[in-house]
């Protein structure tokens, strides 16, 4: 079933047993790729958590003109080379109003970061209540729930986020708010995926017996469903938070993402684009920013995939392993 | 699943539940966008309009009525048709009327029916695209795995991820049809009236749409395939000395099929209303550019409209994406 | 003025796109490239010209459209009593005979207009024009079906406050008497000397009732211009017209109607058509567009590029972008914390936000800078080019806030470059230098215009802008500062509340003369007397740069439009 094919990506029942957490960590560690891409996304976070401090050291902030550095009469270009970078303005300034790229960029790194992952927790909480509940409710909750979840996969997400975004009055804080939309309007594809393998858990043995001896519910859904559902959540989640930095960007596009003079990256591409030829570092910062990001993020998760997961590792394993014994 | 019987069961609780969903959109539609901020008639009316006069426009559109009356109103013509005037002459909107447009007075039935050729054009085009990308990709980094042609690979469908389509969609038009003018700027022409000028002119739109689904496709044909690959009875087939190619081609791509069909009848059933960056940046007149607009100007009847049309499609490809999984893959029972 | 570029695309389109346009303007006085590459060629006959933009021509009703003298597009296929003179600049802001033979004979007080159509007028089926059909065509504007045009007429004719057109009401207007076929006289409530300007706009196109059909009548109207409907796509995108030949050049002074056909596409995002117009690939290089100015970035690119930048008309448009304050909230009722805000705005960094010294001009008058508006050079409260905080701060201590001032400055999020968030920023960053401390409240562009236009939840303190619906000071001033026009229960745009005895007088006054050139410099002197109260802040005039394919001939920029005149405009 489709619920199936999107954790496709993401297999793996196996529960992870008493030993699970220090297995997953060893596993983890020996992968390179991983270890480097968790270093960039602490680095990202870490450069988030201290965009005022990094700006203080460049000596700018975000959000004041700098007229004098832009060519009024060319549209507002920046003078100078390389979109003016000098040791006042480290990447150079925007265009028209002249304000800091650093500063831009980095506080721009705490919004998009933000909003994506605060939205991703409430995709994931939302989502995974939503498929317990249908699994191992009563067939008429499942009924309910399953439908429910078809209605809001049903809807075109970018409308309704339009929509919802202009119905809330605009003194409510705004990341918070675009956070909040994408997360409670995206969470139907994760709420099928839990709903599937929560599924297929209770059809195995150890929950069989664990119903038999008399546990409730709450502690089959606690003890025995979450273990077994992290691994897919997991890595459906690190390819939400790219995705939802994506519907950031977008919902800037269409006119109604965070709102200015907050930065963004999402809103710094919107603005950037038609500036693609006459001042190209205005765009690929953050498109690099992002793409950075996104890869960092992928690759790590991927890596906790593999490593919450066994046999996916073996799997991987078959490969490599062949190579080494055919140079043997 | 028990042949015939099982699939009519399968088809007959299907459209049941798809007719289901749609009305609770329609529901959930109508009442999010009663609450949006927005003086209707004023606006339909224009900004310099008089409150007598825009009081008027009012009762014309009926939106003085309570939303449940507008509703039953928007249900009944769903079922058994419209009149309305003209202003000289009457009207009939036949069933299933989903009533007119506040701002263009135009049957919303009729504007869809303009609209989605040009959105399926777009999106049926893509999804070539982007499977051909996708599978392509994803079987040679399975192949190729762990070496640099992977990496690269990965690295090449990440930029789609990670790029908005505005943005890739803009630098390929300044490259493609500004600088070298291989192409010209994409143009809406019906496939009906000039196939090979639809193509061309929809060829940029379907890359940059195409580039950003096809990574997912990579990745889930690589995993499926990889998943194979350690099987038993691959492990067996090599034993045996069967090439590495066969291997990968004959029996790897087997165990990717299913997957990617679902996935795929899933993304298509989204992009059809989904698309709305596309079809803004490339000025195509499809279903999300009108969305849109029709959502700033709070025009009721075309967001409904259009809203469930896109929910249908959505509903229609999740459905065949379970048939499809269903008979790539025997083991799955149609529920 | 029109608003336009607001929620509603059908105003903005109908608006000629002037509006929606504004983006970036900017002109220098070194501009004289609007004449463009084929000034000296001799313009011919025959061709396609290629309409490139980005809003359709929705609603092509003659009823519907909201334009200012009849619009670009529109005015191929309507003819008007009146129309604008086109021609280059200043002498292009006139008002001039269309289908009438003169622009109007007024009685003694202004009240009654009398005009009398030329001979030899036809439809594209070749019947004649009356003056009945112009009538019916007035009367169907009133229609709650063919709502949006302007609110001149209801305003002005006797007794059309509550008329609901010819659908319900069969009986007529009263106010407009078409005693023989070719005359048409209009009664109006009081005296209005700028009644010619009305008469420009396309609710003046004659309407043959047997051809009415409502609001399907958009789909195919019947011209009485140079040029018919032949294709109408998807209401208004894409619309294809070819010679009506019945028409004649011998009747229309104003039309040159060069091409042999005009192909108009539209839904274009604004980068693609100024990318399209600079490749001038194929059938583009025979292309122009009416709604669509080039924004900086592009204006950055062409500047550097002499085959471009000899490609760019150049027009301006009266329209102020500026700083509106209600007095009625604290503490913008204090004169002295208005003065303080308009001595501390940096118009350097809001021209920048607006697109740069090319694409906008400073504005310290409310009036637009052209002369038909009877604009008055004043400067009540001297900023010079970035602000002056020290004079602000004093202010403010007078006005007992010495220790400065939090407001809130309501703008709207859409993305255009007149109200849009960057100037709002670029007005908080300018202010925090003279201790003001500006919060942003951002509000969709719905929620932004009900709350603006609404007296009962206007803000203290917000961006606006108004464009001219003639270039007059008339229609530029009254409806904001005039205090009979505030409105309680509808869209209000005297957002300074302003009820001024003297003032009102005045706009009675200069209402009455029919010496147009004497009544803009009254316009002038009264937008210099109100600015004294620091209602507004002026803040930029927007010019337009519009770029055009490298076969196109024969540019004329008028001062009414501001952009290229598609009438004038030949591809060979």
């Amino acid at each position: 079933m489709t619920e199936a094919v999107l954790a496709a990506e993401a297999p793996g029942a196996a529960a992870p047993g008493a030993s699970g957490a220090r297995q997953f960590w060893r596993r983890l560690r020996t992968q390179r790729a991983t270890l480097v891409a968790a270093v960039v996304v602490a680095l990202l976070v870490l450069v988030a958590l201290a965009a005022p401090l990094l700006t203080a050291i460049e000596g700018q902030d975000p959000t004041t003109y700098h007229p004098s550095l832009v060519d009024s009469a060319r549209g507002g270009v920046p003078i100078g080379s390389f979109g003016g970078i000098s040791g006042d303005h480290w990447l150079g300034v925007e265009p028209q109003t002249g304000r800091d790229l650093f500063a831009r960029l980095v506080y721009g790194a705490r919004v998009s970061l933000g909003v994506a992952l605060a939205a991703t927790v409430v995709q994931v909480a939302i989502g995974v209540v939503v498929g317990v509940a249908a699994a191992l409710g009563r067939r008429w909750v499942d009924q309910v729930l399953s439908r429910f979840t078809d209605v809001i996969v049903a809807m075109p997400l970018m409308i309704m986020a339009l929509a919802l975004l202009a119905i809330v009055p605009s003194s409510f804080p705004r990341p918070v708010l675009v956070a909040l939309v994408i997360g409670l309007i995206a969470w139907g594809n994760i709420a099928k995926i839990v709903r599937a393998q929560a599924l297929t858990l209770k059809g195995l043995d150890y929950v069989a017996a664990a119903r038999l001896s008399g546990w409730g519910t709450w502690r089959i859904a606690r003890r025995e469903l979450l273990p077994g559902i992290a691994a897919p959540v997991i890595t459906y989640a690190a390819l939400l938070v790219p995705a939802n930095i994506a519907i950031e960007a977008a919902l800037s596009f269409l006119g109604v993402g965070v709102k200015p003079p907050t930065p963004s990256w999402g809103q710094m591409l919107t603005a950037a684009d038609v500036w693609y030829q006459a001042a190209p570092q205005y765009l690929l910062l953050p498109a690099g920013a992002l793409f950075v990001t996104v890869l960092a993020l992928t690759v790590l998760g991927d890596g906790v995939r593999t490593a919450l997961d066994p046999r996916a590792a073996s799997r991987l394993r078959v490969g490599t392993g062949r190579k080494r014994e055919a140079r043997a | 699943m028990s042949g015939l019987a099982g699939l009519t069961g399968f088809a007959l609780r299907r459209t049941v539940g798809a007719l289901v969903t749609l009305l609770a959109i329609s529901v959930i539609v109508y009442v999010v966008f009663y609450v949006t901020p927005g003086n209707v008639a004023q606006i339909t009316c224009g900004p310099r309009c008089s409150p007598a006069q825009v009081q008027q426009v009012a009762e014309q559109l009926h939106l003085n009525d309570p939303l449940y009356t507008r509703y039953l109103n928007f249900l009944q013509g769903l079922v058994a048709g419209q009149d309305y005037s003209t202003g000289t002459s009457v009207q009939h909107c036949s069933a299933p009327c989903l009533g007119l447009s506040y701002q263009s007075d135009q049957q919303v039935t009729a504007l869809i029916l303009a609209k989605l050729p040009v959105s399926l054009s777009l999106v049926f085009g893509a999804m070539v695209l982007w499977l051909i990308l996708g599978v392509g990709t994803g079987v040679l980094s399975a192949w190729r795995r762990g070496r640099l042609t992977e990496r690269l690979l990965t690295g090449v469908t990440l930029v789609g991820v990670a790029t908005p389509v505005f943005v890739i969609g803009l630098v390929l038009m300044i490259v493609v049809c500004g600088q070298l003018q291989l192409l010209p700027f994409p143009q809406y022409v019906a496939l009906t009236d000039d196939p090979e000028q639809w193509a061309w002119n929809l060829l940029l739109p379907w890359l940059s749409l195409a580039l950003i689904e096809a990574a997912a496709f990579a990745r889930l044909t690589r995993a499926a395939m990889l998943e194979t690959l350690a099987e038993d009875h691959i492990r067996t087939f090599r034993a045996y000395g069967v090439g590495e190619r066969s291997v990968i081609g004959r029996h790897a791509l087997r165990g990717a099929v299913a997957p990617v069909i679902a996935l795929n009848a899933n993304n298509f059933g989204g992009a059809v209303g989904g698309a709305v960056l596309t079809e803004t940046l490339f000025g195509l007149p499809g279903i999300g550019q009108e969305l849109v607009h029709a959502v700033n100007v709070v025009d009721l009847p075309v967001v409904v409209g259009m809203v469930l049309v896109i929910g249908f499609f959505v509903v229609l490809a999740n459905a065949v994406a379970d048939v499809l999984y269903a008979v790539a893959d025997r083991r799955v029972v149609l529920a | 003025m029109r608003q336009p570029s607001v929620i509603a695309r059908r105003v903005a389109a109908a608006s000629v796109s002037l509006v929606v346009a504004a983006g970036a303007a900017a002109c220098g006085p070194e501009d004289n490239d609007a004449k463009g590459a084929g000034v000296d060629s001799t313009p011919h006959k025959g061709g396609t010209l290629t309409v490139l933009n980005s809003d359709p021509q929705q609603d092509f009703d003659p009823a519907r459209l909201y334009t200012s003298g009849g619009g670009n597009v529109p005015s191929l296929v309507f003819r008007t009593l009146t129309t604008r003179n086109r021609e280059d600049g200043e002498a292009g802001a006139e008002v001039v005979p269309d289908l009438a033979t003169d622009t109007g004979r007024p009685n003694k007080d202004a009240t009654v207009w009398t005009y009398t159509l030329k001979e030899g007028l036809k439809y594209e089926d070749g019947t004649p024009i009356t003056s009945a059909d112009i009538k019916y065509g007035i009367e169907r504007s009133f229609a709650p079906e063919l709502s949006g045009g302007a609110p001149y007429l209801r305003d002005w004719l006797v007794g059309a406050a509550d008329y609901q057109g010819p659908y319900k009401d069969k009986k007529g207007l009263l106010a407009i008497e078409t005693p023989d076929a070719r005359t048409i006289v209009f009664h109006l409530n009081k005296p209005e000397g700028e009644f010619p300007y009305l008469a420009t706009q396309t609710q003046f196109t004659p309407v043959p009732k047997d051809k009415d059909t409502g609001t399907k009548y958009e789909e195919h109207p019947i011209s009485s211009g140079p040029y018919k409907v032949v294709e109408n796509e998807n209401d208004g995108e894409h619309l294809v017209l070819e010679r009506n030949t019945y028409w004649s050049a011998s009747t229309d002074a104003e039309r040159k109607a060069y091409p042999d056909k005009i192909d108009v596409r539209s839904g274009l995002d604004s980068s693609v058509i100024n990318q399209r117009l600079s490749s001038s690939q194929g059938a583009d290089a025979a292309a122009v567009t009416t709604d669509t100015n080039l924004g900086p970035a592009e204006l950055a690119k062409v500047t550097g590029d002499q085959e471009l930048a000899a490609r760019v008309g150049t027009g301006h448009f009266g329209y102020t972008n500026y700083i509106a304050f209600n007095p009625t909230i604290k503490p913008f009722d204090n004169v002295k914390v208005r003065q303080a805000i308009s001595y501390a705005v940096d118009r350097s960094s809001v021209v920048n936000a607006a697109g740069g010294s090319a694409l906008a001009e400073p504005a310290t008058t409310f009036l637009p800078n052209q002369k038909s508006f009877g604009y008055t050079p004043y400067d009540h409260f001297p900023a010079g080019a970035s602000g002056d905080p020290a004079k602000a701060k004093e202010l403010l201590k007078e006005a007992g806030h010495p220790n400065g001032l939090t407001v809130t400055l309501t703008h709207s999020n859409a993305k255009d470059f007149e109200t849009s968030p960057e100037i709002a920023t670029a007005i908080q960053d300018a202010l925090k230098k003279a201790g003001i401390t500006v919060k942003l409240q951002g509000l969709e562009e719905n929620d932004y215009s009900d709350k603006i236009h609404d007296v009962q939840t206007e803000p203290g303190f917000f961006l606006a802008h108004w464009g001219a619906d003639w270039p007059s000071g008339g229609p530029f001033l009254a409806p904001i500062f005039d205090g009979r026009q505030i409105v309680k229960d509808g869209a209000n745009f005297n957002t300074g509340l302003l009820d001024d005895k003297s003032v009102n007088a005045e706009i009675d006054a200069i209402n009455k003369l029919t010496d147009l050139d004497a009544a803009a410099k009254r316009w002038g002197a009264l937008d210099q007397k109100i600015g004294e109260q620091a209602l507004t802040v002026p803040l930029f005039h927007p010019v337009y740069k519009r770029l055009y394919g490298k076969d196109i001939r024969n540019v004329v920029i008028s001062d009414w439009t501001g952009v290229l005149d598609i009438s004038q405009v030949a591809v060979k």
